[in-house]
């Protein structure tokens, strides 16, 4: 039992269908909490946001457990979802203000003292890499983000419900229109 | 292949996502070599550009195993315990529930209610409340009170219901004996303990009218179509009396409303006025009510109304069958709980056993002890953890 003495029937609730690659929902979560941690902090940059986006993102494949059974792509859908919480989050505008301010500090924190001036232009880069990533369409900036943090197109393809055939046409797409909305974000920054 | 490969094909090439007729192609033309480097170049930059995506050197921190460890514990913490705690206020936020202390009553009614004792009607049996048992519900699993079936069933719920006597606003006493005369009851203060101030909540009286077409429609819109509502269900008249109650609070506490507790907790979680727990920090209300009448057609089938409710809110049909037959129908309240939002325990009481509630939350922990006594029901509750408080209020009393 957890130290809070209410948790008992959890574990039980959180078995997993059989055929699942996880035996329990708790060893899918501890298996894949990393690297959907790891994505949304590299995407909104604080921190706590991007915890909180995780354990929502986490949530909301505990309420769809059923969809976790044998092919499920657990770490695509995983992925999806918190790619498309990330970019609501960078599009609210309060967030956006929060991101815009914020961007330098955490990656302060996350670098050593070394690299100030280094740390601080691809903190700026990757400041309005998320930006332009927010002001795109959400499924083509979804697709880059999947494909530019390292799935392969099949898992892409399952993820997003899309052939494998289509993903290097959609990927190419995406990429024009993320040149185009960083460029002017650039423009707009130097100006 | 002959046919030179399109773009898209490119791109893929550049992942080494071709297929292999498309690289035995591109391996010979060099047409399509010379398209690629330029395909390449253009790239290059976006993945240069998006390359903190796949970055192995930030974030290093996350790979500790403590590190995940505590993420699971916050994910139980924050997540599950909140949203089952969401559609718990949820449920009790509903339209019909807008009375005070009939909150209980009006949901132990849906779900399968204070049971029956045979009366003083042959074609009516009464319920009275002399004990309280608490039933763990996971609400996470109602998701049926969301979107237009949640909508349709609020709808059909205030259809059914008639008002018989409204609810007048709730009354200031100046001290207990002003309340007893106000409410119609004894009223019992503990000694030594002075209150912030003594309300007195009229009573209420509504029937209920059930129409069992429609209520089986929208169990079936639910999903849940294996719950088949008994024939005699439709028609039936069930009248509800509700009697004055009065509260007496201790500390910094609301004034009291006819909005439900729920509803109004729900309404300042979306201002910016503060949380409960920071507001009413020291707020312990002790609640007194003689138990509510309930009367309903003798044919009413109430432990079978009773398994349906306890199954439409996620219980499998044998838990249901098992907990309705260790229920004692004739007079008992059923209290439900959120299912992993909260705990309870026995403990006794003013020379009773109690029922104590705990709702563990790092923000606003809450905690309520409920008994019955000589046909009156007791609550007390408050924000915190110090139950002790309610204890010492519970053993206070003359």
């Amino acid at each position: 039992m957890d130290e809070t003495g209410v948790y008992e029937s959890i574990p039980y609730r959180m078995k997993l269908s059989q055929g699942s690659t996880y035996d329990s929902f708790e060893s899918l979560f501890r298996e894949n909490w990393e690297s959907v941690n790891r994505l949304l902090r590299r995407m909104v940059i604080d921190p706590a946001e991007a915890e909180d986006l995780a354990l929502e993102t986490f949530y909301r494949l505990y309420k769809n457990q059923h969809l976790v059974k044998d092919g499920f792509n657990t770490r695509g859908w995983l992925y999806k979802v918190a790619t498309n919480l990330a970019l609501q989050s960078i599009r609210s505008f309060k967030r956006r203000q929060h991101y815009e301010i914020h961007a330098g500090k955490y990656a302060l924190e996350e670098t050593p003292e070394t690299q100030p001036a280094e740390l601080f232009a691809k903190n700026e880069e990757q400041r309005l890499a998320g930006m332009a990533l927010a002001q795109m369409d959400t499924n083509r900036a979804g697709l880059l983000v999947l494909r530019h943090s390292g799935l392969s197109y099949k898992d892409i393809a399952q993820a997003l419900d899309l052939s494998p055939t289509s993903i290097g046409p959609l990927l190419l797409r995406a990429e024009h229109e993320f040149e185009k909305c960083y460029r002017a974000l650039t423009h707009e920054e130097e100006r | 292949m002959n046919k030179h490969l399109n773009n898209g094909q490119l791109r893929a090439s550049l992942d080494g996502e071709l297929d292999s007729d498309g690289l035995t192609h591109l391996k010979t033309c060099a047409h399509c070599q010379m398209r690629q480097a330029a395909l390449r170049t253009q790239t290059e930059q976006v993945a240069a550009t998006l390359s903190f995506l796949s970055s192995p050197t930030d974030t290093a921190s996350l790979s500790k195993p403590s590190a995940t460890a505590s993420a699971w514990h916050r994910f139980n913490q924050q997540k599950l315990l909140q949203k089952e705690t969401f559609m718990f206020r949820k449920l009790f936020a509903s339209p019909l529930i807008r009375y005070g202390v009939s909150i209980v009553l009006i949901l132990t009614l849906i779900l399968a209610i204070p049971g029956t004792r045979a009366l003083a009607s042959e074609f009516l049996n009464l319920f009275r409340v002399q004990r309280v048992t608490v039933v763990p519900v996971d609400f996470t699993g109602m998701q049926q009170f969301n979107g237009a079936v949640g909508n349709d069933i609020s709808q059909l719920i205030s259809e059914s219901i008639t008002m018989t006597h409204e609810p007048g606003d709730p009354v200031q006493a100046k001290d207990v004996n002003e309340a007893s005369q106000l409410a119609g009851f004894t009223v019992r203060a503990p000694e030594g303990i002075t209150p912030s101030q003594i309300n007195v909540m009229p009573g209420a009286a509504f029937t209920v009218k059930v129409d069992r077409a429609k209520a089986q429609a929208l169990l079936n819109e639910a999903g849940r179509s294996d719950l088949v509502l008994p024939q005699e269900v439709d028609g039936a008249d069930v009248s509800v009396n509700i009697p004055s109650s009065v509260s007496i609070a201790f500390g910094n506490c609301p004034e009291p409303s006819n909005d439900s507790e729920a509803a109004r907790e729900m309404e300042r979680e979306t201002t910016t006025s503060g949380s409960p727990g920071r507001v009413y920090k020291d707020c312990v209300i002790f609640a007194q009510i003689p138990s509510p009448e309930v009367s309903a057609p003798a044919s009413l089938d109430i432990a079978k109304l009773a398994q349906i409710g306890l199954e439409f809110t996620g219980m499998t049909a044998d838990e249901a069958a098992q907990f309705t037959s260790t229920v004692d129908w004739t007079s008992t309240l059923i209290v439900p709980i959120p299912k992993n939002a909260a705990s309870y325990e026995q403990i006794p009481v003013d020379g009773v056993t109690a029922t104590l509630i705990q709702r563990p939350s790092d923000d606003a922990p809450q905690f309520a002890l409920l008994w019955v006594k000589d046909g009156i029901i007791y609550t007390i509750g408050g924000l915190g953890t110090n139950t002790q408080k309610a204890l010492e209020i519970a053993n206070s009393l003359p």
